[in-house]
């Protein structure tokens, strides 16, 4: 992980003030599914969620090179979320085609999303198509449950992810 | 449930109890056992037997918990023939081997036996095991890794292993293993989309003797049909393949069955109820929560060697959660039993039945 920086100076954009203050960024529990189960709340209603709400979850997370968030590297958007029925597709683009912290950063917006999301979300991730020069095999990656499981079993990659799930800021940011 | 096929799945059993995702399910081939391993270490043991009410029916009851010691997910689980030693391959890299004290052979030993014991820990893999298998007759396990390889071990008496061979044909990691039901013959399916047979050469060691291509991603899983003359494989792809043994060491791709809309992870051919001149009935299952059952049907004077007809679908069949594993009974007077294990950590017992 650590040694070569893939993008030394990327450039950072200005984030938009939220529409609404996620309760992530209210400074709620990291572990923040219970709050978000909307069943927990209402026993049979399906609690509609949009594009701008998974926004709101993804853009606080922080690169893994740079003391920025994906938001402020414009490697998140609205634009770049699509809504299904119960399915979610989420795309990236990484800040230089041969960033080797792809699969870390698309990783990271998985478990965000994995932890906060009710179930019923299927989730895909993908990068930015043309952005990335091993587009195909990060993309494979990220979308393999069995990868992903085993890749959140190892402790070393667990810990690396959840600095980038801090909020910016936060007592470890850099 | 779509009521224009001619068959329903009726829930026969739902079993709730690990504490994370269900990966796979494995019925003893002659004990009236069924076991489950998941994410949270651990393996689950069910019996059963016919309900007090009916005589079709059947109670399954929780008879043991193995917590396996394996320090990571227990990804597969797999019976050996005789049905009394139990494999499994855990992403700590490690397989291992598990046999019960004083088993006796009466039927419902599965009631009454003692505890599950390791007899061996196999160790040789780099990464997470994927899949174990042993061979129809119990003399070989074959073992699969994302560290690319797959590994042969020779069953010995007092459960010691010999390594027979270490095959490093795929590119990437290797997702499944799969026995030929009567020779031995070897299939592995990959995240590098082929599929590969072995076999042994008595004067040399294991090899690759076929390349399976054309599956357009992942191939999850792999089932032998019943009588060993085709090969089901399941795909990332979304699509389903059944192989056919043209020539002794030759195989190929002579249907492509859709169905599914996310990864097809799990897939089982048995010998289904349906007519005798049928090849059985195969089912699938994966990301979208469906289960299919199929009858696969030999074609004699058409293009296609083979037809498959949907008989029987359930979506939903884990709520709204992603379905790992599906395998059909493998005792003869259960033939329309399958049983399926899923991301909310329940396992549960599937009867196909006329709609």
């Amino acid at each position: 992980m650590n040694g070569e920086i893939f993008n030394a100076n990327p450039t950072v954009y200005a984030s938009k003030r939220s529409t609404r203050k996620s309760k992530f960024e209210a400074g709620q529990s990291l572990w923040i599914d219970e709050q978000y189960q909307p069943e927990l709340s209402s026993e049979s209603e399906v609690e509609p969620i949009d594009e701008d709400e998974i926004f709101d979850l993804i853009r606080s997370i922080a690169d893994p090179e740079h003391p920025n968030s994906l938001e402020e590297l414009r490697v998140v958007s609205a634009e770049q979320i699509e809504m299904g029925d119960n399915h979610i597709m989420v795309e990236f683009t990484p800040t230089v085609p041969h960033c080797g912290m792809s699969t870390l950063i698309g990783l990271s917006i998985r478990v965000r999303l994995m932890r906060s999301l009710p179930q019923r979300f299927k989730v895909d991730i993908r990068v930015k198509p043309g952005s990335h020069q091993s587009e195909l095999a990060v993309n494979k990656q990220l979308n393999d449950k069995e990868r992903v499981a085993a890749a959140l079993e190892n402790s070393a990659l667990v810990e690396t992810l959840e600095k980038c799930l801090e909020p910016i800021g936060g007592p470890h940011s850099r | 449930m779509d009521v224009d096929l001619p068959y329903r799945l009726e829930l026969i059993s739902d079993l709730p109890g690990h504490d994370e995702r269900a990966w796979q399910v494995a019925w003893n081939p002659t004990k009236p056992l069924l076991a489950s391993c998941s994410a949270d270490k651990s393996v689950r043991m069910y019996s059963y037997r016919p309900s007090d009410h009916g005589s079709k029916s059947l109670a399954f009851s929780h008879m043991g918990t193995i917590p396996t010691g394996h320090t990571k997910t227990v990804r597969s689980i797999a019976w050996a023939p005789s049905g009394k030693t139990l494999a499994t391959g855990s992403f700590d890299s490690n397989v291992g081997i598990w046999e019960r004290e004083d088993v006796s052979d009466s039927e419902d030993a599965g009631e009454t036996a003692g505890d599950w014991e390791c007899m061996t820990l196999l160790e040789g893999h780099e990464t997470e095991c994927k899949s174990v298998g042993y061979s129809s007759s119990g003399t070989l396990l074959a073992s699969c890794s994302r560290d690319k390889t797959v590994w042969i071990w020779e069953v010995k008496p007092d459960a010691d292993f010999e390594c027979m061979g270490v095959l490093m044909e795929h590119s990437q990691d290797v997702k499944c293993v799969a026995w030929h039901p009567s020779e031995e013959i070897l299939a592995s399916a990959s995240y590098d989309d082929t599929i590969k047979l072995y076999i042994d050469d008595p004067s040399e060691d294991w090899f690759c003797f076929s390349t399976l291509s054309g599956h357009k991603s992942t191939v999850w899983s792999l089932s032998w049909s019943p009588q060993g003359s085709y090969l089901a494989s399941s795909s990332d792809d979304l699509t389903i393949r059944i192989w056919k043994r043209v020539e002794e060491h030759e195989w190929k791709s002579v249907l492509e069955l859709r169905g599914h809309e996310r990864s097809i992870y799990s897939i089982s051919w048995g010998v289904g109820k349906g007519a005798s001149e049928n090849l059985g009935w195969l089912t699938t299952t994966g990301g979208d929560g469906k289960i299919n059952v199929w009858e696969i049907t030999e074609m004699q004077h058409t293009k296609d060697p083979l037809s498959a007809t949907l008989i029987a679908r359930i979506s939903g069949a884990h709520d709204v959660n992603d379905v790992n594993s599906v395998s059909w009974c493998p005792r003869l007077e259960h033939p329309d039993l399958l049983a399926t294990a899923g991301d909310d950590g329940s396992v549960k017992v599937w009867r196909v039945v006329p709609s």
